[in-house]
């Protein structure tokens, strides 16, 4: 068993009476990429906002280094579902990615180590020919790429991606599977996606999370990925979809 | 004080050898402009960027309720101007994160209430309502040094906050999970930032009056954005266009004779109409 990341004990949002989440529980293995997976309103956003810190939450989240619990957060990098934003505004792809990165106000130009970075982590993502585009002036996918380089920038210990697949075309889907491709290589990043496609899910997870309120099966990809208990998540008209012998798969229709 | 003041005059009488700026209360109306209109702007770009023009029209007009209880209560008015701005600032601040409501709704209540306390008082003690239009309109040209000096400090301070928040305000006002998520403490940032906006909305209403300062805040980097191709641009013209609005503004109004306040955000009104036919021809 892999050493563990994130642990949630007894984790439960309620927003405006309405329970989002009831007494989750589970672990998030460290280095390692973990599938939460559920139908539309399960809570998957609200678990990863938990994570975050930006919804608050009743039960206890633990961050665990070198095997101590604490709740202090590492550096996270976090990869909204979409992202709400005032279109028209002047701001470059790189300005964009230096704003968290750097102190120096911006009208006083770059840091250069900052302005590297960022370059570095769009260069990763196969997006530097972005760096002087108004983030406003770009694709949903384009968009997706660029806020999964501010993500990485942050150098951080663990990713959260919000249905990065989403609104991604097919050249963007290849790159991003294989940036997932290499982190699964490399192994020194938490990486937690949250998906409804389960092409990505198959492709790339080695460890599942179902969720639909609260947690109805996890574990290793193979074990839960069982046509029972997706029908048990999903409903009784979901299954696996397998096409040809690309790492990642055609995803899952499930009307 | 008064000699650093005879010093600056001395020195404005050798770079400004021009009519308009040869009396003292021009040349103390000029210093003001030099100080409010870039603090305003710099402010300013935040309002626009985060959509808080109506927060800022808020705080505005709370001064006219501000203004009375001062008068009313037989404290400087200019104080209780501020505090009280500062205080509605921080209200709707503090509600907008206990309630599900909408933010301009938040905000109309809070304007609808303090205007009403405003009214409620002035309607009680007939002779305040002509020391209040003078509030209405501003009136740099009867700007005391004491006031300039008050505008210098602010500005300073002010500056060394945003040069060290720039960033972070920028991304908090793009999308407030993304920057929660990047550990900026985005409720503090947003307080301070009231606060802020309260205490330049409110000084700024002495040269421009209640009625304007919204669109000094705004309508300069509003003509930035129009023509400004990323952060850098936005921010430097936004200080040119304030800048420019409230020097040619000065001399307009010398010449004219038509309100200070009036002839500055008309200047920069021009200047939004103009970056705005730029930026149709650039697309």
């Amino acid at each position: 068993m892999a050493e563990t990341a994130i642990e949630l004990v007894n984790v439960s949002v309620t927003v405006n009476h309405a329970p989002l989440l009831k007494n989750v529980s589970t672990s998030i293995p460290k280095g390692r990429i973990t599938a939460l997976i559920g139908p539309n309103g399960a809570g998957k956003t609200t678990l990863i906002l938990a994570v975050l810190g930006i919804i608050p939450h009743e039960g206890e989240i633990f961050f665990l280094r070198d095997g101590r619990r604490e709740t202090t957060r590492p550096r996270i990098g976090y990869v909204p579902q979409r992202l709400d934003f005032d279109r028209g505004l002047p701001l470059t792809v790189l300005d964009f990615l230096t704003l968290s990165s750097q102190r120096r106000p911006l009208w006083l130009g770059y840091q250069q180590a900052k302005r590297d970075k960022a370059l570095e982590a769009l260069r990763e993502i196969g997006v530097e020919h972005l760096r002087e585009r108004q983030i406003g002036r770009l694709s949903g996918g384009e968009l997706q790429r660029v806020m999964l380089a501010m993500a990485i920038s942050r150098e951080p210990e663990i990713l959260l991606l919000d249905e990065p697949a989403a609104g991604v075309d097919i050249s963007g889907e290849a790159l991003f599977c294989e940036f997932m491709t290499r982190v699964q290589r490399e192994g020194h990043l938490t990486m937690v996606i949250v998906s409804h496609d389960l092409s990505v899910v198959t492709g790339h997870a080695e460890h599942v999370i179902c969720l639909n309120r609260t947690v109805q099966c996890q574990g290793g990809a193979p074990e839960v990925l069982t046509p029972e208990n997706i029908m048990a998540v999903y409903g009784p008209h979901a299954g696996l979809y397998r096409h040809g012998q690309d790492t990642c798969i055609h995803p899952l229709h499930h009307k | 004080m008064e000699s650093l003041f005879a010093i600056i005059y001395s020195f404005l009488d050798t770079v400004l050898p021009f009519a308009w700026a040869a009396s003292l209360f021009m040349k103390r109306a000029f210093l003001e402009i030099m100080l409010i209109t870039p603090l305003c702007a710099i402010v300013g770009i935040q309002v626009v960027n985060s959509r808080m023009a109506f927060f800022s029209d808020a705080i505005s007009h709370s001064a006219f309720t501000g203004i009375a209880l001062g008068l009313l209560l037989s404290i400087n008015p200019l104080l209780t101007m501020v505090v009280f701005g500062v205080l509605v600032a921080l209200g709707i601040a503090k509600f907008k994160t206990r309630s599900d409501l909408p933010m301009d709704t938040i905000i109309g209540v809070f304007f609808a209430a303090t205007i009403a306390l405003g009214i409620a008082i002035i309607s009680t003690r007939k002779g305040l309502s002509q020391t209040l239009s003078s509030f209405l309109f501003g009136d740099v040209l009867t700007i005391a040094e004491m006031e300039i000096a008050v505008t210098f400090a602010l500005f300073a301070v002010i500056l060394i906050f945003i040069a060290l928040s720039y960033n972070r305000l920028l991304l908090t006002g793009i999308n407030e999970p993304l920057a929660r998520s990047q550990d900026i403490p985005v409720n503090i940032y947003n307080y301070i930032f009231a606060i802020i906006l309260a205490v330049v909305v409110t000084m700024g209403i002495r040269a421009i009056g209640i009625l304007l300062i919204t669109a000094l805040l705004i309508v300069p980097p509003a003509s930035a954005r129009n023509v400004s191709r990323n952060v850098r641009q936005m921010f430097w013209y936004s200080l040119v266009f304030a800048w420019v609005s409230g020097i040619a503004g000065l001399v307009i109004s010398f010449y004219t004779d038509i309100a200070t306040g009036a002839s500055i955000i008309l200047v920069a009104s021009l200047c939004f109409l103009l970056t705005f036919i730029i930026s149709l021809v650039r697309r």
